[in-house]
């Protein structure tokens, strides 16, 4: 009987030592599992913020001409595409392509001086049309362009465009660029911006006011309209000069 | 110093993910509504954070990443065994590191500090301590065996 009981208890012994050597096994097994994961969690949080921190990234881009352009915006309110009173009696259209160097041109050398007079005096508003002829970043660039215009910015966004316009089609319009440009042009909600940039609405938009510029048989950019209550419609200028613009505006305004 | 049961262990890791689920929820409200959250402190560091293109990852806001790592910790406290040790140490090792990483981006990146941020990477932090001590305390052990040997 005692020698059944001794048996019993060595079986017993036997077992718990199994159990805790099992145990025992799992347990190295585990932790051993988790420093390796530890070890990869610290490698790639190392790898990604070495990457990160050579890479750049959006809030980096360089841009020149902000404080300029905001100094020649400053009051003058923008809604939608369009810059100036809400109100104001005539339109001046500019057709226009983001990557175009005389677009760029004419928004350093001729609008400035229109923006300053009759645009600023509420006699005409100015609204930009995408009229896209470079290439495929003209796209991008315009349904960007239309983001900012749904956050009040578009006028301030393709004034900082154009002064940091890069060669046509060089690949310098990436989401990086057109949020640097937004974010300057003081967009105010960029995760806003982001989504409506790649929206197809915005890309369809482009692609209407671009239809719209060759059904009017327009060849180049930029290419300005007018219309008011003096002009017959729309009326498509030759013009090259802001003082030419600025008469064409007076005339549009001209009732009777 | 001894460890706190697992059971302790399990019941703060449940406090803290909530917290952090409440942390994180009002973050992804707040900025949902085109806003940024109050910052305790003023400063404006929440607004540009928010707005910053960071607080994306493939179209997916962070704070709501947060939302469903904080739950899935939270559940992890409900698991008992090598499973929830496991799972509760892996998913918050990954949410400490993610925290390391924004905090270096807000920092050096956005240059700009959210409160709101700042509260869940130490929240992070904690939860990350409370499961790797769950898992170095407990990890292949039995739980109830343990209770009783200890007992």
């Amino acid at each position: 009987m005692s020698g059944k009981k001794e048996r019993e208890k060595r079986r017993q012994q036997r077992l718990r030592e199994e159990r805790e050597a099992g145990a025992a096994e799992r347990r190295s097994r585990l932790l051993k599992l988790s420093a390796g994961l530890a070890f990869v969690a610290l490698a790639v949080l190392v790898v990604v913020i070495v990457v990160n921190a050579s890479s750049g990234g959006g809030g980096d881009v360089d841009l020149e001409g902000v404080e300029e352009v905001n100094r020649e915006l400053r009051g003058i309110p923008q809604d939608g595409m369009a810059l100036g009173d809400p109100k104001a009696p005539v339109e001046l259209i500019e057709f226009g392509d983001l990557q175009c160097p005389a677009c760029a041109a004419y928004a350093q050398q001729i609008l400035p001086q229109v923006i300053e007079g009759p645009i600023k005096r509420g006699e005409a508003k100015l609204v930009f049309r995408n009229f896209t002829i470079i290439g495929p970043e003209s796209l991008d660039a315009g349904a960007a362009a239309i983001a900012a215009g749904a956050q009040g910015r578009a006028w301030s966004f393709i004034e900082i465009f154009f002064r940091n316009q890069g060669g046509e089609n060089a690949g310098y319009v990436t989401d990086d660029f057109v949020e640097a440009v937004a974010r300057a042009a003081g967009v105010r909600n960029l995760g806003r911006f982001r989504r409506e940039a790649k929206a197809e609405k915005a890309k369809r938009e482009v692609e209407a006011t671009t239809r719209q510029a060759k059904r009017l048989g327009l060849t180049g950019t930029p290419t300005f309209a007018v219309r008011g209550p003096g002009s017959e419609g729309l009326e498509i200028l030759d013009v090259g000069s802001p003082v030419d613009l600025e008469a064409a505006i007076e005339a549009a305004g001209e009732t009777g | 110093m001894r460890i706190p049961s697992e059971g302790t262990l399990r019941k703060a890791i449940a406090f803290v993910a909530t917290l952090g689920v409440g942390v994180a929820s009002y973050i992804a409200i707040s900025e949902a509504g085109g806003g940024a959250p109050a910052c305790i402190a003023g400063g404006g560091g929440c607004a540009k954070v928010a707005e910053s293109s960071y607080s994306e990852v493939a179209g997916i806001n962070v704070a709501v990443i947060g939302i469903v790592g904080y739950l899935l910790i939270l559940a992890t406290a409900f698991v008992s065994g090598d499973l929830g040790r496991f799972g509760g140490f892996a998913l918050t090792l990954g949410g400490f590191g993610y925290s390391i990483f924004l905090t270096y981006l807000e920092i050096f990146k956005i240059e700009a500090i959210c409160q709101w941020c700042v509260a869940s990477a130490v929240l992070m932090t904690i939860l990350f301590a409370l499961n790797a001590t769950r898992l170095i305390g407990y990890g292949g052990t039995d739980a109830g065996q343990v209770a009783a040997e200890r007992g």
